[in-house]
């Protein structure tokens, strides 16, 4: 394995556009203003960011329109196929392409109208296409949303373990009250576990409405340089320890043929990315950890070890991940209640746990002064954050993660 | 290219489909079948082009006895395709055939995706859809010549455990 390019790289700026269900606008137009933002967040002019990436799944602009818009030339560009779990892959991806000299710094960006136009639980224009291939075993028998698609994992994994839908219920509930002090958040609304279990069924037994997150319209950036071109940027850097992405289970689009069928990505991904990174579990402040669903959390849970399997309902319901326990997880509310975003949100927020400058409640939130006080609209910066994790999800079979210090 | 309707879906079959052509070309023939390696011999749920243990792209459908045990399932409770919505609820099941259960390795097996339907071929009473529930294929013949292969219950006694979720 090698570790030689440990800490060398960074992310030197991110940025997001408003999240909404509804942009009135196109993905291009969002995705210039994501990655202005980034550019700005960063101190970068056009003539610095000489890469650009970028994933979607047939609902996006391409790399080479919005170059125009900001006036980029790069020297390497990719419009990658991908959902979840793509952000971290092209993190790495974008660190390949300095260190074999095709660019020097490379703008990540994601845009998707997730709620208005392609949305991925599969109303509108996907349930309306016609069906071929792949999808002739799944959808004529009703079978096209994501959270259809993962659930025969964790149904498995709720007879295999005992996991009950109050467990599931708690992650929702951690991750509204970090919502709660994210003026971005599309759900600020703190919610109880009885919220959860009384909102209305969508699949059972694993998922009730407020089990699912938020399809969204949003774009999002990510700047990845070297931590040597970072040293006279805007912000400090946020190193990357490790990263890895998008591993994989076997049997791939199959994996329910082969087993353990409760078992996901993760379990092969955490080992590599804890020994490219360096640290342990122990060494982890705050974790980004992909909530499609909150069973795609907990299930990550216990692939990537923060506790043994079967014992993810106890992780969720312990405090740990709750902003003030060990080690908070998604502290901007994640998927389920800030936006989905195809986890790149997740990044930005611990870039900025990192950079102790979360844009929370605080009135001097950016010069990174926080009173810690978690109650509702308040602070959610974690105190003294020093490394994360993501865990990003693409199916129970793709994942990706990044350990970042700051 | 052969293209059917069912439950108001458009469904597209490719005279160049190599996977899932023949699945249903067997399934208008109420036969249930899946692909045999004509290498290692061994069968595949998934009809893909290549044997997942030898790599062999040698294959011929092998028609399979259609019994099978639930090994994980879904309840749509809300679904987003229309055309569904007076079915709702129903299940979605994964039946583990018994060909080739736990081999070649013990996690492995023959898994199939379907709709569990009643006698009457509309959905099963959600109180009878168990993990470990015993079920044979069941085909629903459209009128345009679209067959969809299904699962039904049968009275056997259940394999491993019996599981289904407490509401």
């Amino acid at each position: 394995m090698n570790t030689s390019l440990r800490g060398k790289y960074c992310i030197a700026g991110v940025g997001e556009t408003e999240f909404s269900r509804g942009s009135n606008r196109t993905t291009r137009a969002m995705g210039a203003e994501a990655i202005r933002n980034a550019m700005n967040d960063a101190g970068l002019k056009p003539e610095d960011v000489d890469g650009m990436l970028s994933y979607h799944g047939g609902d996006s602009t391409p790399s080479t329109s919005i170059m125009y818009d900001l006036g980029l030339r790069p020297n390497f560009y990719m419009d990658c196929s991908g959902g979840g779990s793509s952000t971290e892959a092209l993190v790495g991806l974008a660190m390949g392409a300095i260190e074999a000299g095709m660019a020097d710094t490379v703008a990540i960006f994601r845009s998707m109208n997730g709620y208005s136009q392609m949305r991925i639980g599969g109303t509108g224009v996907r349930a309306a296409s016609p069906i071929t291939g792949i999808d002739l075993l799944k959808r004529p028998y009703g079978m096209i949303s994501a959270v259809q698609q993962f659930s025969f994992t964790f149904t498995r994994h709720m007879m295999e373990y005992g996991v009950k839908n109050e467990d599931l219920a708690h992650i929702k509930v951690a991750h509204s009250n970090h919502a709660s002090n994210n003026p971005k958040a599309l759900m600020k609304q703190r919610v109880t576990v009885e919220d959860v279990m009384n909102s209305r069924w969508i699949i059972r037994p694993v998922a009730h409405l407020l089990d699912c997150c938020l399809e969204t319209d949003n774009a999002t950036c990510v700047i990845v340089t070297s931590a040597e071109r970072a040293r006279d940027l805007k912000q400090k850097p946020v190193y990357i320890l490790g990263v890895q992405g998008r591993g994989t289970k076997p049997g791939g689009d199959f994996h329910y043929q082969h087993g353990p069928i409760s078992r996901v990505a993760g379990y092969y991904v955490g080992p590599r990315v804890f020994e490219l990174a360096g640290v342990t579990h122990d060494d982890v402040d705050v974790t980004g950890c992909y909530d499609a669903f909150t069973y795609t959390a907990l299930l990550q849970f216990e692939d990537y070890g923060w506790c043994e399997k079967g014992e993810g309902k106890d992780y969720v319901t312990s405090g740990i991940i709750n902003l003030g326990g060990r080690r908070p997880n998604n502290t901007s509310g994640g998927h389920l209640c800030e936006a989905y975003t195809h986890g790149m949100n997740m990044v930005i927020e611990n870039v900025r746990q990192l950079r102790g400058t979360v844009d929370d409640y605080c009135p001097q939130a950016l010069e990174g002064v926080h009173t810690y006080d978690y109650s509702e609209g308040h602070c959610r910066q974690v105190r003294d954050a020093e490394v994360s994790m993501n865990m990003g999800w693409g199916t129970p079979a793709v994942g990706s993660s990044l350990i970042m210090r700051r | 290219m052969p293209s059917y309707v069912y439950r108001g879906q458009q469904i597209n079959i490719s005279d160049a489909d190599t996977e899932y052509k023949g699945y249903f070309e067997a399934a208008a023939e109420h036969r249930l079948v899946v692909k045999k390696c004509l290498d290692c011999g061994l069968l595949r749920g998934e009809p893909g082009p290549g044997c997942p243990w030898c790599t062999s792209l040698h294959w011929e459908w092998n028609q399979v006895s259609g019994k099978g045990t639930i090994y994980s399932y879904q309840i749509v409770a809300h679904t987003v395709v229309p055309s569904f919505r007076d079915w709702a609820p129903f299940a979605i099941v994964l039946v583990e055939l018994d060909e080739q259960s736990g081999q070649p390795d013990q996690y492995d097996g023959l898994r199939i995706t379907a709709n569990l339907v009643d006698e009457s071929m509309e959905p099963e009473k959600e109180e009878n859809v168990a993990i470990g529930k015993r079920v044979e294929v069941a085909f629903l013949d459209g009128e345009d010549g679209f067959t969809l292969p299904q699962f039904r219950l049968i009275d056997e006694p259940p394999k491993g455990t019996v599981w289904l979720h407490q509401l």
